[in-house]
């Protein structure tokens, strides 16, 4: 069995009295693509920079290939990364920016050229290398930043927050790209971000950090059905907690239905309600319900037509046990 | 990044820079405490008799004269940056960009030439007798000035965006945002402005060659003056008091006016 | 409305008279004095050249000229070569001494050349510490003669001019992106590689800045040259003030201030094109 691709534990770092990354442990598996996902400043660039060599680790090992990696100064570890601000060279064109890691490791000249003219047919940028990084568009840099992360066929693709500088559009567009680049080069990535939306769908796997720890691993579907947290479960979608004696019940709002009958079918959890506001999102519906024993809810829905609710109305807003997950506190 | 070799071969290279750029001073001031009336150095047996000397009249005199030649100079300095400053930073006119070249030309032009330049043209009207106190006084405004002005100007430019809208559109009127909110946050600059108008005009020499006169003399062409005749202990505890003075100034208010935010912005003439 | 377009101008019309008065007309006045014949310090003559070909065609003016381009030069390079590295030093550093450091790289600035080149002699004359140290290692049996020379200027200038190279090239340092130099190491650039393909070139404006601005500085310098050089090294601003207040030649004077005056605006001017270029890419 081949090792996994990346294999940290108790990675921890310090900043004078801040522990920016608290003991964390983080496996990749060969092929993988794993987001770090939480608020700013929670210890996600820091995690990527030891894992890249810039930082070094207080505490706890990192493994890339089963081999400990610690001694190893950044441009020994064979990691492809790519930045925020993109860092793209701007003394060169984006076709030297590109085969700026394959100069490193002198490659013979021809075989340069190639791999640099496919790592940028890979990108669609083919005809743009001899552009200036200052001559190119946000997205178009992204592109030339990835193709220079990639041509040295890193053993590990590590990106922070690659997609933060494009417009939503491109952003979503690129997202696209990305999960269909990476699944097709079959490469383990870590990739960091802030946006749950880009986490949800692009990750085999989301690792949830929150201040230097990591609250909960999982799938996707893990992560927005079963979270682990109060934290997780707030930070990932909106959700209904409704406080236990024992912990909290989670209900998503699309999950929350209301209906204008006096009772909800037996066996329901259910709450007799009033409708507050209605925020028309387009597609959906979001309604803002206060339950007579003061408890807020929210509620979402299809736009089809069939939903008429307006604020004033009385409702029962109910859910099944199944579509609901509770969070026991120890 | 630290423990690596090129790291540890540049630590080496920086400790023999300091070591060229700090060695001269301290064996200057070392120097000063000679027994004898020679500048040996290391220095030969051990007396204060050279750092008294320096505060004798001889010296004395050209110190105060520098002093408040310094004080008066950043005291206008200051008043006129501010105006010129607020123009510059808030102000969109014809022949801005003239006026603007005028007040820096000192700071690029060499000093020495406006300083003859100044010489000549006070003896060609007929103010050679302005020469000495107030032809300096003149002069280090002159040149001090772009001092003055690029601080206070950088540190309106500072200034967070829309701080003077916003505090109009809670009713303040203009003088009010002037006096509440726009000159607070100028003030560092302003004071900032004044230390390096102080220090330049204190440590000038080539402008100050040209337009002193015996007994009106700021302290540095003394110095020179002495050198003329030699060298001695003596000169190397002037020289040594004359260089605290700017340090104990920008000791005692750099931090409070964060003059580093200004220096990287200030490179102009020696 | 016409009260505020009137405003810049009442705010400047007090220093822009000043300056005007005390800056402006005694430069132009100084132009003047160089291209008219003079008796002593009063302007006599026409327009006339004449002062300029004295310069130019004496061997003693002449060289002074070129003495002080070869002393801005050599300066320059010098404090480019030394300010580098510290620059780089003292950027990098996560030493907790960095800001101690920084300030002890600056606090040269604070005293006047004339304390930082007395120093200088006392390293260097006849009796001086480096003769001094020489005699007692056996090195030599005769005393040095370093002073006055032409390397001992250009030594004195080098080091009270290294606070303005470490100030350029600290800001060129300091707003190179940090994130280029890891993209270089994370693609296998070593750190010596990283430096030279990536840190090098990307400050090279500011080592030319400081190049240039050390080069107009010590090119007009008068202290240092007058401390440590003698009546062998000449240099325009000794000859300027020899003219103006020796020989009372102020048209000689004048010329002579004058090609300095000329000399440091085309310094200034390839520092600002240098500028612009740098701002566009
Ligand atoms: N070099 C540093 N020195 C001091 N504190 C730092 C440094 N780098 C990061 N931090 C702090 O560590 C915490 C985590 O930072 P970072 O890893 O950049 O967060 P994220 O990438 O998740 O936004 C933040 O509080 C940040 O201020
Ligand atoms: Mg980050």
């Amino acid at each position: 069995m081949a090792d996994p691709a990346l294999q940290i534990t108790t990675l921890t770092k310090r900043f004078g009295t801040l522990t920016a990354v608290d003991a964390i442990d983080l496996t990749v598996a060969q092929g993988e693509f794993v987001t770090l996902l939480g608020p700013s400043g929670c210890g996600k660039t820091t995690t990527l920079n030891m894992i890249a060599g810039f930082v070094p680790p207080d505490a706890g090992s990192i493994r890339l290939q089963g081999r400990p990696v610690e001694s190893l100064p950044p441009f020994r570890r064979d990691l492809g990364l790519v930045f925020q601000d993109y860092a793209l060279f701007p003394h060169m064109t984006a076709a030297e920016n590109v085969g700026f890691g394959l100069r490193m490791r002198r490659l013979p000249r021809e075989e340069t050229v190639r791999r640099v003219a496919e790592a940028l047919d890979l990108v669609q940028m083919s005809g743009l290398g001899e552009r200036r990084p200052s001559q190119l568009s946000g997205g178009q840099r992204q592109r030339v930043a990835l193709a220079r992360a990639l041509v040295i066929r890193p053993a590990m693709l590590l990106l922070d927050e690659p997609l933060s500088n494009l417009d939503l559009k491109l952003r979503e567009e690129m997202r696209g790209e990305i999960s269909a680049l990476q699944r097709r080069l079959a490469i383990a990535t870590v990739f960091v971000t802030h946006d749950q939306g880009e986490a949800l769908t692009m990750s085999d796997r989301i690792a949830v950090m929150r201040a230097g720890r990591i609250e909960q691993i999982g799938t996707p579907t893990d992560i927005y059905e079963r979270p682990a947290t109060r934290f997780v479960a707030g930070f990932i979608g909106t959700a209904n907690m409704i406080e236990d004696t024992d912990g909290v019940t989670v209900i998503r709002p699309e999950r929350l239905r209301l209906s204008s009958a006096e009772h909800a079918p037996p066996g329901t959890r259910h709450w007799p309600v009033r409708v507050e506001h209605v925020v028309y999102i387009g597609p959906r519906l979001e309604l803002r319900l206060r339950a007579t024993d003061g408890t807020r809810l929210q509620a979402e829905m299809v736009n089809d037509g069939t939903a008429a609710w307006s604020a004033g109305d009385t409702a029962t807003a109910w859910f099944r046990a199944e579509d609901a997950w509770a969070i026991r506190t120890p | 990044m630290t423990g690596r070799l090129p790291w540890s071969a540049l630590k080496l290279a920086v400790a023999c820079i300091y070591l060229f750029m700090l060695g001269p001073i301290v064996i200057t001031a070392s120097v000063a405490f000679n027994q004898d009336n020679r500048s040996y150095f290391p220095p030969r047996g051990f007396s204060l008799q050279w750092w008294e000397a320096a505060f004798g009249p001889q010296w004395l005199q050209p110190l105060l004269f520098s002093l408040e030649l310094a004080t008066l100079t950043a005291l206008i300095s200051a008043a006129a940056g501010v105006p010129l400053a607020f123009a510059f930073q808030r102000y969109r006119f014809p022949g801005k960009a003239l006026v603007r070249a005028i007040t820096l030309g000192p700071l690029i032009l060499p000093t020495l030439v406006t300083g003859i330049a100044l010489l000549q043209f006070l003896s060609l009207i007929g103010l050679g007798r302005w020469m000495g106190f107030w032809a300096l006084l003149i002069g280090h405004v002159v040149i001090c000035l772009p001092f003055s002005v690029r601080t206070i100007a950088i540190s309106l430019a500072a200034m967070p965006g829309n701080v003077e809208p916003a505090a109009s559109s809670l009713g303040a009127t203009p003088f009010a945002v002037l006096r509440h909110v726009t000159l607070p946050l100028a003030a560092p600059g302003v004071l900032a402005g004044m230390i390096f108008a102080f220090v330049h005009s204190f440590d000038d020499v080539n402008l100050s060659l040209f337009i002193a006169r015996p007994g009106e003399r700021p302290l540095t062409v003394a110095i020179l003056g002495f050198l003329e005749f030699g060298f001695a202990p003596t000169l190397a505890a002037v020289s040594i008091v004359s260089m605290l003075i700017p340090l104990a100034l920008v000791a005692l208010f750099g931090r409070f006016v964060g003059i580093g935010d200004f220096l990287y912005q200030e490179t102009g003439n020696g | 409305m016409k009260a505020r377009r009137l405003t810049p101008y009442i705010l400047i019309v007090v220093p822009a008279t000043f300056l005007l008065a005390f800056f402006v007309i005694p430069s132009a006045v100084l132009l003047s004095m160089s291209v008219v014949q003079s008796e002593d310090t009063i302007p006599t003559g026409n327009l006339t050249l004449d002062n300029y070909a004295t310069l130019l065609s004496n061997r003693l003016y002449l060289s002074a000229i070129l003495r002080s381009f070869i002393i801005g030069v050599a300066s320059g390079v010098i404090v480019v070569v030394l300010a580098y590295p510290l620059a780089y030093f003292l950027v990098r550093t996560t030493s907790r001494w960095k800001n101690l450091l920084i300030a002890l790289s600056l606090a040269p600035l604070l005293a006047s050349v004339i304390v930082r080149t007395y120093g200088w002699w006392v390293v260097l004359n006849r009796e001086g510490a480096l003769n001094v140290a020489l005699r007692s290692l056996g090195a030599i049996d005769q005393p040095l003669i370093m002073l006055p020379s032409t390397s001992a200027i250009v030594i004195g200038l080098a080091h009270a001019l290294l606070p303005y190279g470490v100030l350029t090239i600290m800001a060129s340092l300091n707003g190179l992106n940090p994130n280029l130099e890891r993209a270089a190491m994370s693609l296998g650039a070593g750190r010596v590689r990283t430096f030279l393909a990536v840190t090098l070139p990307l400050t090279a404006p500011g080592i030319l800045g400081g190049f240039l601005l050390t080069f107009a500085i010590a090119m007009s310098a008068y202290a240092t040259p007058a401390i440590l050089g003698g009546p062998t090294t000449e240099v325009m601003a000794t000859m300027i003030r020899r003219f103006m207040l020796e020989l009372l030649d102020w048209s000689l004077g004048s010329a002579m201030g004058a090609i300095l005056l000329v000399s440091a605006m085309i310094l200034l001017l390839l520092t600002s094109a240098l500028g612009n270029r740098q701002r566009e890419s």
